[in-house]
C-alpha cells in the first residue's frame, strides 16, 4: 500500500471554514412556515359544519351543492345521509368562515329548484348549476347547528322591512302562501303562512306587507278575501271586479280603510285582524252585538237550503242572516214546523236603530218589550221568494196590517227575540192557485161534454124538420108577404100624394094653424116684456103713458 | 473489500484522477480543479433537511386543490386525490391509475425510501447495501416524473381559457406540489450512496449474507 504512494498526485488543499450548521435547515423550517401558514389560512376558512334536514335530498348532492347566501356561497354539502328515524335526510354542511356567523337558530334553509308559479319563474340558474341550499340569516344571536329545512322558500326573508299580521278566515277559499296582499289593487305584501287554526274552525294566514306599506295597514283596516272574480249583477248593469289577473288564479288578500275619514294609527306588529270573504263584507258595518232571532215557520221551507247565510231583511234592508234552520214536530196538532234561528243586527238601520234605542230608554221598554209592540202593530216574518230564476228565498220582516193587534206572540225563549210569521207570499200564491185548480177539477167536463152532445144531436133533428116542414110554408109566406108589402107602398105613395104635397089640404090647414100660433106667442112676449118692466101693472093696471112695447 | 479510502486514495468525481488522500481530504483536483471530497459533503444532513421540508409540503399538496375547474355556472375544485377518484368514476382508470402513480405514489415512495436510505445510513446499518443501492437508482430514475401533475395543471391552465364559460386555474396546492417534487430531488442528489456502504465493513460480501 505505502509503496506506490508518491504515484498520486495530491489534491490541491484550500482551507475551509464550515460552521456545524448547515445553511440547508433553512429549507425545511422555511417548508415547514409555508405549510404550516397554509394550513392556518385554510383551517381558518372552514366554518363550522352545521347539520339540515330536508325531506328528501332531490338535487343536492354531497360535495357539489353549496349554500348560498344572497347568492354568495358560504358552504358547501360535504355528506347527505339518512336521518336516525330513517324519515328525512340530513345534509352536512361545511359553512365557509364567513359564513359562520350565518347559522343562528331562526336561520332558514330551503333547497332553490327551478319553481314555475303564478307569481313568476324563479331559480332559473339552478336548472344549469343544479340545486342549491339557500339560507335566509334569523335575526338571533345565538348559535345553531341542526336546521330543520324548508320544503318551500319563505315568503319572506329576514332582510325584509315590513311588519307581519295575522289574519283568521273561516275558510282559506283559494289563497295559498305567497299569495299577493293588494292595496288599491298594487301587492304591497305577501302570505307567508297559511294554516288551519288548532281547533279546526279557523284558518290563520300571516301576512307580511313590505315596507313602507306597512303603516298604511291601520287598526282599522279590514282585510278580504280578493281571490277569484267578483261578479256583480245590478240595477247599474253587470261588473267582474278582481284585483288583478294573478288572483283570479292564485287568489290574494286585499285590504282598505272602511271610513276614509277614520283611518287610525298604523296597526302593531302581529296584530290580528278577520279576513272577510268578500269586499262587501268587509265593508259593511262592523257587527258588533247582534241578537238571536227565533222563527216558526208552518210551511215548507224549500228555497232556504240548509239555511245558513239566508238574509234577514227588514223592509227591504238586509238586517241579518239565517245561522239554523231546525225541523221539529209538534205533537198536540201532529204538524211539522221548521225553527229557523237567525242572527240579526238592529244597528245596520244606522239612524233609525239610534232613535229606537232612545225611545226604548225613555220609554224603560226593553228590546223584546219593544219587539213586541211592534209584532202587535203587525209584525210578522214571511218567507219571500228572492230570485224567481234561482229560486232562492229570503225572510222578510214586515208590517202586516191584517195582524194588527193579534199580538200571537210564542213563549219567548231565553235571550231570544221570538217574531211570529205568516205564510210567505209565493206560499199563499201557491195555496191560491192550487184552490183554483181544485176547483176547476170538480168541474164534470165530462158530463158536459156529453150534455153538449145531446144538445147538439137534438138541434140537428130540429133543423131536420125545419127543412122538411117549415120551409116549403115559409115560402108560400114569402109569396103572401110580397104581396102585402106591395099593398102596403101604394098605401103610403097615396098617403105622400094627400099629405106631402105643398097644395095638399092637410098641409094648408097645419100651416095656419103654426101662424097661428106664432101670433099668439108674439103676444105672450110682449105681455112678459112688460111685466118684466112695470110689475106693479100686475096690481094697479097698465100705466096710461105705457104702451107695451111690441116687438116687430 | 476494500475502500479506495481506506488505501488512502480519493478519485476526482470528473475527471476520474486518482489522488493519494490527504487528511482531512479537502481540496480541489489540480488536473481539472473538480472540487475533492471524499463523500459529498453532510450528506446525512443536507437530504434530511430537504427531505423534512419536502414531508412538510407534502400535507398541503394533497388536502389542498391543485385544480380549479370553471365550467358555467360549475365550479369544481379538485384536490389530486379528489381528482383521481373523479377520473376513476368517470371511467377513465389508466388515466387514474397514471396519475395516481404519477403524484401520489411516486412522492410517496421518494418520501419513504430516501427516509429509508438516509435512517439506515445514519445508523450505519450493515442492512442490505445492495438493495438500498438499488433502490437509490430507481428513486433517481422515478424521480423524473413526479412533476407530471404540475405540468398537467400548468398546461391546463395555460389552454383552456375560454372566458366566463371554461376556465382551468391552479390551486393553492400546486405550488406545495412542486416544492415537494424540487425538496425530493434535490434530497436524493445530495445523497451520497456511497454513504451505504462507508460502514459495511470489510467483511460484507457486497451485502449479500
Amino acid at each position: 500500500m505505502g509503496a506506490n504512494e508518491n504515484e498520486f498526485p495530491v489534491p490541491v488543499v484550500h482551507t475551509h471554514k464550515r460552521g456545524r450548521l448547515s445553511v440547508v435547515w433553512i429549507v425545511p423550517i422555511l417548508a415547514i412556515v409555508a405549510a404550516g401558514a397554509l394550513a392556518i389560512r385554510t383551517y381558518l376558512r372552514i366554518g363550522p359544519t352545521i347539520y339540515i334536514t330536508f325531506d328528501n335530498a332531490d338535487g343536492i348532492e354531497a360535495g357539489k351543492s353549496e349554500v348560498r347566501f344572497k347568492n354568495v356561497p358560504v358552504g358547501k354539502v360535504t355528506a347527505v345521509d339518512i336521518s336516525s328515524d330513517n324519515k328525512r335526510i340530513v345534509a352536512s354542511v361545511e359553512l365557509t368562515h364567513g359564513g359562520a356567523g350565518l347559522a343562528v337558530s331562526d336561520s332558514q334553509f330551503w333547497v332553490e329548484r327551478p319553481r314555475i308559479g303564478v307569481g313568476g319563474v324563479s331559480g332559473l340558474g339552478t336548472l344549469l348549476s343544479g340545486a342549491f341550499i339557500q339560507l335566509d340569516v334569523g335575526t338571533s344571536t345565538r348559535r345553531e347547528d341542526n336546521f330543520v329545512g324548508l320544503e318551500k322558500p319563505p315568503g319572506v326573508t329576514h332582510d325584509q322591512q315590513g311588519k307581519r299580521f295575522r289574519l283568521t278566515a273561516s275558510d282559506a277559499g283559494s289563497l295559498a302562501a305567497q299569495s299577493p296582499v293588494y292595496l288599491l289593487r298594487t301587492k304591497v305584501g305577501t302570505i307567508t303562512s297559511l294554516e288551519l287554526a288548532q281547533d279546526g274552525k279557523s284558518v290563520d294566514i300571516d301576512i307580511f306587507v313590505y315596507a313602507p306599506y306597512d303603516r298604511l295597514v291601520s287598526v282599522n283596516a279590514v282585510f278580504w278575501n280578493a281571490s277569484g272574480l267578483d261578479v256583480t249583477l245590478d240595477a247599474s248593469g253587470l261588473r267582474v271586479n278582481t284585483q288583478s289577473l294573478a288572483t283570479v288564479v292564485a287568489g290574494g288578500v286585499a285590504f282598505g280603510i272602511r271610513d276614509p275619514n277614520v283611518i287610525g294609527k298604523p296597526a302593531a306588529e302581529a296584530t290580528k285582524f278577520a279576513l272577510f270573504e268578500d269586499r262587501s263584507h268587509a265593508f259593511k258595518s262592523p257587527d258588533e252585538g247582534g241578537f238571536p232571532l227565533a222563527m216558526r215557520f208552518h210551511q215548507p221551507i224549500r228555497g232556504l237550503g240548509n239555511g245558513i247565510g239566508v238574509n234577514i231583511e227588514f223592509e227591504g234592508l238586509h238586517i241579518g242572516d239565517v245561522v239554523a234552520v231546525r225541523p221539529g214536530y209538534d205533537i198536540p196538532t201532529q204538524s211539522f214546523f221548521f225553527d229557523v234561528d237567525a242572527r240579526v243586527f238592529p244597528q245596520r238601520l244606522g239612524a233609525a236603530y239610534v232613535s229606537l234605542v232612545e225611545e226604548g230608554a225613555s220609554s224603560g221598554k226593553t228590546g223584546p218589550q219593544m219587539l213586541q209592540a211592534m209584532v202587535a202593530r203587525g209584525l210578522r216574518a214571511q218567507l219571500r221568494s228572492g230570485n224567481i230564476l234561482t229560486g232562492s228565498f229570503f225572510i222578510a220582516l214586515d208590517w202586516f196590517p191584517a195582524e194588527r193587534g193579534k199580538s200571537a206572540l210564542p213563549p219567548a225563549q231565553d235571550g231570544v227575540w221570538v217574531v211570529p210569521t205568516v205564510r210567505g207570499g209565493t206560499e199563499q200564491i201557491q195555496d191560491t192557485v192550487a184552490s183554483i185548480l181544485a176547483k176547476v177539477d170538480k168541474i164534470p167536463f165530462d158530463a158536459i161534454g156529453g150534455d153538449v152532445h145531446d144538445a147538439s144531436r137534438a138541434a140537428a133533428t130540429l133543423l131536420g124538420h125545419i127543412d122538411q116542414d117549415v120551409v116549403p110554408q115559409a115560402q108560400a109566406l114569402f109569396g103572401r108577404a110580397q104581396g102585402a108589402m106591395e099593398a102596403l107602398r101604394e098605401g103610403i105613395t097615396s098617403l105622400r100624394d094627400n099629405y106631402a104635397a105643398s097644395d095638399s089640404p092637410l098641409q094648408q090647414s097645419a100651416r095656419t094653424t103654426l101662424e097661428q100660433l106664432e101670433r099668439a106667442a108674439f103676444a105672450m112676449r110682449g105681455l112678459a116684456d112688460y111685466i118684466h118692466t112695470h110689475p106693479e101693472s100686475l096690481l094697479r093696471g097698465r100705466s096710461p103713458g105705457h104702451q107695451p112695447k111690441a116687438s116687430p | 473489500m476494500t475502500r479506495a479510502i481506506d488505501i488512502g486514495l480519493v478519485a476526482c468525481e470528473s475527471c476520474e484522477l486518482v489522488m493519494r488522500a490527504g487528511d482531512p481530504i479537502t481540496g480541489t483536483c489540480p488536473r481539472c480543479g473538480e472540487r475533492i471530497q471524499r463523500r459529498k459533503p453532510r450528506s446525512i444532513m443536507r437530504p434530511l433537511a430537504y427531505l423534512i421540508a419536502a414531508a412538510a409540503l407534502y400535507v398541503p399538496a394533497n388536502t389542498l386543490p391543485i385544480m380549479v375547474a370553471e365550467q358555467f355556472p360549475l365550479r369544481r375544485s379538485d384536490t389530486i386525490l379528489s381528482g383521481i377518484a373523479f377520473l376513476w368514476h368517470e371511467g377513465s382508470w389508466l388515466l387514474a391509475a397514471l396519475v395516481f402513480s404519477a403524484s401520489i405514489l411516486v412522492p410517496m415512495l421518494k418520501l419513504a425510501a430516501l427516509g429509508t436510505l438516509l435512517v439506515t445510513s445514519a445508523l450505519r446499518s450493515a442492512w442490505r447495501p445492495r438493495g438500498r443501492t438499488k433502490l437509490y437508482r430507481v428513486l433517481e430514475v422515478v424521480g423524473h416524473w413526479s412533476m407530471l401533475d404540475v405540468f398537467v395543471v400548468a398546461l391546463l391552465a395555460a389552454v383552456v381559457q375560454l372566458g366566463r364559460f371554461a376556465s382551468i386555474e391552479p390551486g393553492p396546492a400546486v405550488v406545495p406540489f412542486a416544492g415537494v417534487v424540487v425538496l425530493t430531488m434535490l434530497a436524493s442528489a445530495s445523497f451520497d450512496p456511497r454513504a451505504i456502504w462507508d460502514r459495511v465493513g470489510p467483511r460484507s460480501e457486497y451485502g449479500r449474507k
